[in-house]
């Protein structure tokens, strides 16, 4: 009998004689490829870099007295982020893994900055990010409070972080909050135009109808560029920072994409249960804030986690508006001409940050579509 | 006393296809009267005018006082008006129709705390009791889809009840379910019958429909060819349709 390694290879790499070729092309190329990646990365790199410039990461040009107050919000999100994971991630071993690993790594970076502080406010980050997962996977009970914690918790965090001004925001941080607060906002104003494009008032259901497919129609950076001109044009006498245009052109733009998805969601209800809701006596609000828009949203949530991945994203876009979001931060440490070198490097780390958010993220979003398909 | 449903002359469309032709039917308060007809004979459309579920284009249809608005009507004041007819007219329909997403006791509290704003504590208080009443008390903190289809009827029903309704509208309340669960729902029904309860029932159970029925009308492709007492209808029907229908149907 032959071992299994071997009669796995034999089904799966070796089937057919195309399949064996490829076979043959792709693992020698692929090992290359990770041995050449291994050896750049343990020898040649010149990992010293991000130790020297992960504050500009982080959080941009922050004034560096102030460091407390974007670590105190990062902190408070952590926290969240951890408590919003433990809701669908109860108890599986790679997650946790994954997660712990995450962390080590993360504080880990911060101590070969050798700046202490920094690590000591990483490990307080990620241990804030554990127990909001503990609590959120051990105590169901917690879980009616979670809509209120991120209420709060995203408005002090934010309020903190804004102590120096809107202006001061920047890299990784920002890139995070520009990513909640849209994906905030869009879900009420995405339900609004989803409803308001069923309506049987005519003038809203055209409005509704045109501004959503107007939208989709655009590119977001151009809604973007709009909305950064028009505002001053709108509010001549008040300063709005570029932060708030850039939130405002975000949602403007990707509240058309949410009611998209609302409506499938609206779709997705079946007629008896507006049938029965009426049969009660109901009125449309009820109708809908109790029968529809619940099973509505449900059915859509994943899409809707799908959607702040590509918020987040997307949010790469800012610098066209002057704001410096992680990856321009990025590119400002290259332009310093003591790392103008480094390229791989920051480049590397870049990626590697948003193959571990975005993979966070359409992660929680399977497993939601799991627990939704089986669960009630 | 005046009957709570009165057609008088009603047609409705589907475009150009006549569903009912000149319905006239009068249900006075605490009958029973059972609808029986082929499928697509019009049956269950008769019965969703009631509640306005459906429109009709011509005619007039009084329900427990209100004139129901006709289909142009429905086009200028949409569904406003209909909600406060629609409290005193409790409906079952074939497939329940329970709110997924809530527990037993919230399905059937819902209604009365949003629509008729009693408190949440005096609106559970009476879920529970309906809940005895239906046989399912024990089943108060369970999601519907976690009961069999007899029971998720008998909560629906329940539901409706909750709404104190004036009339009960049944739309072949057990066509969905097993045969094993059709007994227990028609028990219900019959209860609710025998305390007076006006109800107006589609439903292919002749022998349930015999017993209970105080009249029973009898539709064929939009029209009524018939009304009669029970034993009138079954035993010596007039018309040849109705003498072919019941042949066919009470033949097993």
């Amino acid at each position: 009998m032959t071992a299994w390694p071997l009669r796995w290879a034999r089904r799966n790499l070796f089937a057919t004689p195309l399949d064996g070729a490829l076979s043959l092309l792709v693992i020698p190329t692929g090992l290359w490829l990770i041995y050449a990646l291994a050896v750049w990365a343990c020898r040649d790199a010149q990992w010293s870099v991000l130790g020297d410039s992960m504050r500009v990461m982080m959080v941009g040009v922050y004034p560096a007295d102030a460091l407390w107050r974007a670590w105190t919000a990062a902190v408070i999100l952590a926290a969240l982020a951890g408590a919003t994971v433990g809701l669908v991630v109860k108890d599986d071993p790679f997650a946790l893994l994954g997660g712990a690993a995450l962390g080590i790594l993360v504080c880990a970076s911060l101590l070969a900055g050798r700046d202490l502080a920094d690590a000591g406010w990483a490990a307080v980050a990620c241990l804030a990010a554990a127990a909001g997962w503990l609590a959120m996977a051990k105590l169901p009970a917690t879980r009616r409070a979670l809509p209120l914690a991120w209420l709060l918790g995203f408005a002090l965090a934010g309020g903190i972080f804004a102590g120096p001004g809107f202006d001061a925001w920047g890299g990784l941080l920002l890139s995070i909050i520009l990513t909640i607060a849209v994906s905030a906002l869009t879900l009420p104003l995405g339900i609004l135009l989803a409803l308001g494009r069923q309506s049987r008032i005519a003038s809203l259901r055209i409005c509704c109808t045109a501004y959503i497919e107007v939208f989709r129609a655009v590119p977001l950076i151009l809604v973007v560029y709009w909305v950064w001109i028009v505002v001053p044009l709108l509010l001549p006498d008040l300063s709005v920072s570029g932060v708030v245009r850039g939130v405002v052109g975000y949602t403007v733009f990707f509240c058309a994409y949410v009611a998209e998805y609302v409506r499938s969601g609206l779709q997705a209800v079946p007629r008896g249960q507006v049938e029965a809701a009426r049969s009660l006596g109901m009125g449309t609000w009820t109708l809908n804030t109790q029968v529809v828009l619940p099973q509505a949203i449900k059915v859509v949530i994943p899409a809707l986690v799908g959607n702040m991945l590509d918020i987040f994203n997307a949010a790469t876009l800012v610098f066209i508006i002057g704001l410096t979001d992680f990856l321009r931060a990025g590119q400002m440490i290259l332009a310093d001409p003591r790392f103008g070198n480094l390229t791989y490097e920051v480049y590397a780390f870049l990626f590697l940050v948003y193959f571990a958010i975005g993979s966070l993220i359409t992660f929680t979003a399977r497993s939601l579509e799991g627990s939704l398909a089986t669960g009630r | 006393m005046s009957p709570i449903v009165t057609f008088s002359a009603v047609d409705k469309f589907y475009g150009s296809f006549q569903v009912l032709r000149g319905i006239d039917l009068e249900v006075a308060r605490g009958e029973v009267v059972v609808v029986i007809g082929a499928s697509g004979s019009g049956k269950s459309t008769l019965i969703r005018c009631v509640n306005g579920l459906e429109m009709y284009q011509r005619g007039r249809l009084v329900v427990d006082g209100y004139d129901m608005p006709n289909a142009e009507d429905r086009e200028l004041v949409g569904e406003k008006g209909l909600a406060d007819i629609r409290k005193g007219v409790g409906m079952v329909f074939q497939q329940f129709n329970l709110f997924p997403h809530k527990t037993v006791l919230e399905n059937i509290a819902l209604a009365p705390v949003r629509v008729r704003k009693k408190s949440r504590h005096e609106a559970e208080a009476t879920a529970r009791r309906l809940l005895a009443r239906v046989g399912l008390e024990s089943q108060a903190a369970k999601y519907p889809a976690q009961l069999s289809g007899g029971q998720q009827q008998r909560v629906a029903i329940a539901r409706s009840l909750a709404m104190e309704p004036h009339v009960m509208l049944f739309d072949e309340p057990t066509s969905a379910l097993d045969p094993e669960m059709v007994g227990e729902v028609l028990d219900v029904m019959r209860e609710l019958a025998a305390e007076g309860m006006t109800m107006m029932i589609v439903t292919h159970e002749m022998g349930f429909a015999r017993e209970v029925a105080d009249r029973v009308v009898y539709i064929d492709r939009g029209s009524i060819l018939e009304v009669g007492s029970p034993q009138a209808i079954f035993d010596t029907p007039q018309n040849e349709r109705t003498q072919m229908f019941l042949s066919r149907v009470l033949k097993h």
